[in-house]
């Protein structure tokens, strides 16, 4: 095999240098960077097939990240492609700098804005990475469904895990595979989505407190109103993705309207879009997003206001709006000069009916391994541990899911408190839109909520055309 | 030229539908500029002042400026008519503005229910940065949190690397195929070969079919060779995607070289291959260049097969995916796309304006052929 293929570049490589040296364009660094590709690669199918024997030396000298720790990887490369590029990138690789430093793997971490695009392509095409960082569960579901992800099941310590991990998180990555149910993937990195973000020097100079109740937050809307101002941010505009903050509302409003169990059942398509517990949820949104007095720039200005730019004039001074609803990593978007705790702090959505507790809507980040190597069975299991997330936990934006990542790793007040509300949550659900198949969570779901919201749709009309979704 | 013996009427008439054209063209030209324009000049501004106003604001322009205030009492209820100066006014009214001979009247602040009394003055105060070309160009700087509460600072990487890397794929990519395809149309149009035409029709069905199709069985191929994320397999990749327009292009041009040449050229005694070298590449200067150029902004531009076969990994990445990238994860930094697509924009506008008069020659080249 790898004779084969070295072979066969090089007759690739003299066949074009003919071409290349008429064209005095050097050739030479081809077969320098061609040269660490092919055995790269043929190590891979290579070890795949030894993995069995891989198994059982793990079983008896410990688990991979303790071999891993005795240095017993040296020098193994671990390749692996997720959705972070940018800050996220740096904030990543910082995060696990001490882990490679301390076992010798080399965690190649590739990120990509095409993510969602490229990753079938790349499974499709037998180029899939050891590792794949999947910001939608829905979409490693349907790669589980094709065999092509490997069941952690016997990988790593179920004991621990349990140990580790919400049962929540732990049934969320169970999926189908090709033969029966698989744990697909484990769960790194947390967002909390059921907050409230307010401008916290003004809010208590205004004189508000902060509503326990929703009755309380329509109080304090319509106070706000009274006031002079629009007490909510909305904007739902995203590009291609469009509508998708509307969707969180929804689903925020749900697991406060109805039964987990039912939110499940909508999730998996068992409760249709037209049902009344899907309408009254998206009726009791309306309350304020039909508003034009609770909502900065009227209802129309929700699909045109980038959901990123919505929040900017609560930093205005005085605010001019002061409520916004939006998952923690909406921090990224707040001017560089406001300050966490002081300037801007968040509440949780209050609940509307007694009986559904304090549901906590999340997202999150699952990582999913495609070729079974000794070494990434380490990172793997090292996935698993608070450790692999702490720097980043430290400089914000991110909530670790793990029960051994300590309160005190967070700099802020306001990620310690998310953290806790992680912790103590009654229900734990996850961001259904992302759980739906592609065609819904990612299509008709976006759409119709921004038909809906523009007026080109009434809710009925709206609820028809996204269970249309299910059918295609 | 065969109107110069024509009558005057005609003449003019001809000047008319001139003017005709270069008006379409003057309109045209606007149309594409205007907004270039625009992004030149948000590129310089900062980021919170393209959210609140237009590029436009940074020429001199007429605004309204305040005046005067009036305070309202505090108990104003804003849902009934207001009362200021003896009339009333409806809320709506108010937020969107009540013009009143030179003058308007428009909410300051509705909360501390203060209205503000404004005239029109000239107002030119832009403010520019180039915040936006250091961060793309010399990279962003990442704030992050130490444990113990203090803050270290990164540097991102800027745009070099990836320029060069875009730079070591995009002229291979060029003149790999251009010099393939140049062999092939002059075998395809002076050579007699069995199953000349058909292979012709064959490479000419090529264009019909979408690279997309192709994306996965090669990328199967490229894992199996080994030659992912490697120059030489986005090399063949590009080249491949970009043979059967380019052998195209240059077959309708050498096949258009007038015979006698090749004929007395041979009977001098030469070989296919002298032909080649010494008269059909001089000859076709002008339809190289054009095409070159076609091929290179082609790949300049090109994200989806650098996306598929070269991917991210910085040692590799090109400028579009890196470009891509600064906005990150959640596009919080969009603006910093203005100066990306200005400095991206610059390669490709040097190798127009240089080859620019075979750029023109060469639109004919490919099309008005009998």
């Amino acid at each position: 095999m790898k004779k084969r293929s070295n072979w066969a570049s090089l007759l690739l490589v003299s066949g074009l240098s003919f071409t290349l040296l008429l064209s005095a364009c050097g050739g030479g660094n081809n077969a320098a960077n061609n040269a660490p590709a092919a055995p790269a690669n043929t190590g891979t199918t290579e070890q795949n097939t030894n993995d069995g024997a891989a198994t059982n030396d793990a079983a008896a000298t410990g688990s991979p990240l303790e071999l891993a720790l005795k240095g017993e990887y040296k020098g193994t490369k671990v390749t692996m492609f997720g959705p972070f590029v940018d800050a996220d990138q740096v904030k990543f690789e910082t995060s696990i700098k001490d882990f490679e430093e301390k076992t010798g793997i080399d965690i190649q971490y590739e990120g990509s804005k095409e993510f969602e695009a490229t990753i079938n392509v790349r499974v499709d095409g037998g180029n899939a990475p050891d590792i794949a960082d999947f910001p939608q569960p829905g979409l490693l579901a349907a790669v589980a469904k094709t065999g092509k992800v490997i069941d952690l099941t016997t990988i790593l310590d179920q004991e621990k895990l349990k140990a580790n991990y919400n049962q929540s998180w732990l049934d969320m990555a169970t999926m189908d595979g090709k033969d029966g149910k698989i744990m697909a993937g484990v769960w790194n990195r947390s967002n909390v989505k059921s907050l409230v973000w307010y401008p916290k020097k003004q809010f208590e100079e205004a004189g508000y407190t902060i509503p326990q109740t929703w009755d309380e937050l329509m109080a304090l809307t319509e106070q706000i109103a009274k006031d002079g101002d629009t007490a909510w941010a909305i904007g739902i505009e995203s590009g291609a993705a469009t509508g998708w903050p509307a969707t969180d509302w929804v689903e925020d409003i749900m697991l406060r309207t109805t039964t987990p169990e039912n939110y499940d059942k909508w999730v998996t398509g068992e409760l249709p879009f037209t049902s009344p517990e899907v309408k009254h949820a998206v009726e009791k949104m309306s309350e304020i997003w039909m508003n034009p007095d609770y909502v900065y720039g009227g209802t129309k200005s929700i699909v045109t206001t980038a959901f990123g730019d919505s929040p900017a004039p609560m930093f205005d001074n005085p605010p001019k709006v002061w409520l916004h609803r939006q998952a923690n990593f909406i921090t990224s978007f707040f001017p560089e000069t406001a300050k966490v705790d002081e300037d801007y702090d968040w509440f949780y959505l209050p609940p509307i009916d007694e009986q559904y507790g304090k549901p906590v809507l999340v997202a999150g980040d699952i990582y999913a391994m495609f070729n079974d190597r000794p070494e990434v069975r380490a990172v793997m299991e090292f996935f698993t541990t608070g450790e692999s997330i702490k720097s980043w936990v430290q400089s914000g934006g991110v909530i670790a899911p793990m029960n051994d990542a300590s309160l005190d790793w967070y700099t802020s007040e306001a990620d310690r408190r998310m953290a806790q509300l992680v912790q103590e949550a009654s229900t734990l659900r996850f961001d259904g839109s992302d759980l739906m198949p592609g065609k819904v969570g990612a299509g008709t779901f976006w759409k119709g909520m921004t038909d809906y919201v523009s007026g080109t749709a009434t809710l009925d009309e709206a609820l028809a055309q996204i269970q249309e979704g299910w059918n295609n | 030229m065969a109107s110069t013996n024509q009558p005057r009427t005609a003449s003019t008439k001809r000047k008319r539908g001139k003017t005709i054209v270069n008006l379409v063209l003057g309109v045209i030209c606007a149309l594409w500029l205007i907004p270039t324009l625009g992004l030149l000049i948000s590129s310089f501004r900062p980021a919170s002042d393209i959210l609140q106003t237009g590029w436009w604001n940074v020429f001199p322009h007429r605004e309204w400026t305040n005046a005067e205030t009036i305070q309202l009492s505090k108990d104003v209820d804003l849902r009934e008519p207001i009362e200021v100066n003896g009339q009333t006014y409806s809320d709506d009214e108010l937020r969107a503005g009540v013009l009143n001979n030179d003058q308007r009247l428009i909410w300051e602040n509705r909360r501390a229910r203060t209205l503000n009394v404004q005239e029109q003055g000239w107002e030119f105060k832009p403010v520019l940065t180039l915040e936006n070309y250091k961060n793309v160009l010399s990279g962003k700087e990442y704030k992050l949190k130490l444990a113990d509460g203090s803050e270290s600072i990164q540097k991102g990487t800027g745009l070099s690397q990836a320029f060069w890397n875009t730079l070591t794929i995009a002229v291979p990519a060029t003149v790999i195929p251009v010099l393939i395809a140049s062999f092939a149309a002059y075998a395809f149009a002076w050579l007699r070969f069995p199953g000349r035409k058909t292979l012709f029709v064959v490479i000419i069905a090529m264009l019909v079919i979408p690279l997309q199709v192709a994306l996965i069985p090669v990328l199967k191929d490229y894992t199996a060779l080994g030659l992912n994320g490697s120059y030489l397999g986005i090399w063949l990749a590009h080249t491949a995607f970009g043979l059967p327009l380019v052998t195209y292009f240059m077959y309708n041009f050498i096949s258009q070289l007038p015979k006698d040449l090749f004929e007395s050229a041979f009977i001098d005694g030469a070989s296919h291959f002298t032909i080649f070298s010494r008269l059909i590449l001089p000859l076709s200067v002008p339809a190289l260049a054009s095409i070159g150029i076609f091929q290179f902004l082609w790949v300049w531009n090109d994200y989806l097969v650098s996306l598929i076969f070269i991917g991210n990994q910085p040692s590799v990445q090109v400028m579009s995916m890196k470009i891509a990238d600064l906005v990150g994860s959640r596009g919080n930094d969009w603006h910093l796309l203005t100066s990306a697509a200005f400095i991206s924009m610059l390669m490709p506008l040097t190798i127009f304006f240089l080859l620019q008069k075979y750029f023109v020659r060469g639109l004919m080249g490919g099309s008005v052929k009998g």
